[in-house]
């Protein structure tokens, strides 16, 4: 399990201490217990485990990252449990499959909606797009990563 | 001064208001800019946690398109810019194009002359974007960030402080159960803290904050764009916040 985070970049992950200040940095925590960033590393690093913990419940905030007194990125190893998570066939969330599949068919995440396009009209902003060359060049690159 | 606008999908997707109220911030203030046509998505967290390769892959070919320093309208798209940019540079050793918020380049323009400003008196509560403060870019405090409040009250708006401040609004969380959770709770902090209206500089915190927030929910540039004397139906302020403001 070590060996396979340090592959994805997990950062520091052998400094943690064990000292808490992650979680009781986390926003998460704050409203869910059972998400525990202490608890998640101490798993790996202490038992070689991957942690049952839904590493999609992160937010991102990256509080942990500024807090941790021994310079380990927390956050850094529960985005490498999701790539693992993913690798090992657990099931990608909803949003994010929908996010990849509209990067796949229009090069971004969020695209126009007919709704969006009239008020573009309205306010005189440009039309925008992306060229079928350049959409085969970001298609090409995430059908290589496996999407 | 000359930039790059990269305005990401949100923005120009969904808040065609914001995107006029950037522009004509800079226009007013002298920056002239170009927006590269065929620039994908910044591939954020939900793309980078899975496949390290892809994020970077997509931004190389971003960057390539980028002809001077690159302004973002999105903290998000900010942080997945820069880090992506630094790793490339590092990696390749290539020069890489500097990426600035556009909350900094605006402080940068205030500060260079003095401006007169139409309208007065709103209060207003930032939602400080967690990926413009953390980890740390040296573009303000991460513990006690300033940038968005400074430029609020320079632009003769009030900055007002509240409970939970730094909290993040659960914008970028995929799991809807947290998501709903962290939203509530930072509406209840905004509503509670009795301002007129929220102030955001990131696209997720603003899709976020308006699903769930009864206070209007504004991008900074919209109360730039007012202050420069851009007229409020143009970029999307409501009428309601404008008559609570009091000329000078």
């Amino acid at each position: 399990m070590i060996s396979r985070l340090r592959e994805k970049d997990a950062g520091g992950l052998l400094k943690c201490i064990q000292c808490g200040s992650c979680t009781s940095a986390c926003i998460v925590n704050a409203v869910d217990e059972e998400f525990n960033p202490r608890r998640i590393i101490g798993l790996i690093t202490r038992f070689n485990k991957l942690p049952d913990q839904d590493p999609w419940l992160c937010s991102t905030c990256s509080v942990c990252v500024e807090r941790c007194p021994q310079s380990v990125n927390p956050l850094s190893i529960i985005m490498a449990l999701r790539m693992i998570k993913y690798e090992d066939g657990n099931k990608l969330p909803d949003k994010v499959i929908e996010m990849i599949e509209q990067v796949k068919k229009t090069g971004l995440a969020f695209p126009l909606n007919p709704e969006t396009r009239g008020k573009r009209v309205l306010l005189k902003l440009p039309e925008f797009g992306i060229s079928e060359e350049g959409l085969n060049e970001i298609r090409n690159i995430i059908s290589e990563a496996g999407f | 001064m000359s930039v790059t606008l990269y305005l990401g999908c949100v923005i120009r997707s969904l808040y065609p208001e914001v995107e006029k109220a950037v522009k004509e911030t800079l226009n007013k203030v002298d920056v002239q800019f170009d927006e590269p046509k065929d620039a994908s998505c910044c591939a954020p967290l939900g793309f980078f946690s899975l496949n390290r390769s892809a994020w970077l892959r997509l931004n190389e070919r971003n960057m390539r398109l980028f002809q001077s320093s690159v302004m973002t309208a999105c903290d998000d798209c900010f942080a997945s810019l820069s880090d992506a940019f630094k790793t490339i540079s590092e990696k390749n050793g290539v020069k890489a194009p500097e990426v600035k918020p556009f909350e900094k380049i605006l402080m940068e323009k205030l500060e260079e002359r003095r401006m007169v400003f139409s309208f007065k008196g709103l209060r207003c509560a930032v939602q400080h974007s967690c990926h413009l403060l953390r980890p740390a870019r040296d573009v303000d405090d991460a513990e006690n960030p300033q940038l968005v409040k400074r430029i609020l009250e320079r632009l003769g708006y009030l900055s007002i402080s509240y409970e939970g401040e730094l909290d993040c609004c659960g914008g970028l969380v995929f799991e809807d159960r947290i998501s709903k959770i962290l939203a509530d709770r930072k509406a209840r902090a905004l509503e509670e803290s009795g301002a007129d209206c929220v102030v955001v500089t990131c696209s997720h915190c603003m899709r976020q904050l308006k699903s769930v927030s009864k206070l209007p929910v504004l991008h900074l540039a919209q109360l730039s764009a007012l202050s420069l004397g851009v007229k409020p139906e143009e970029i999307g302020v409501p009428d309601t916040l404008v008559r609570r403001m009091v000329k000078p």
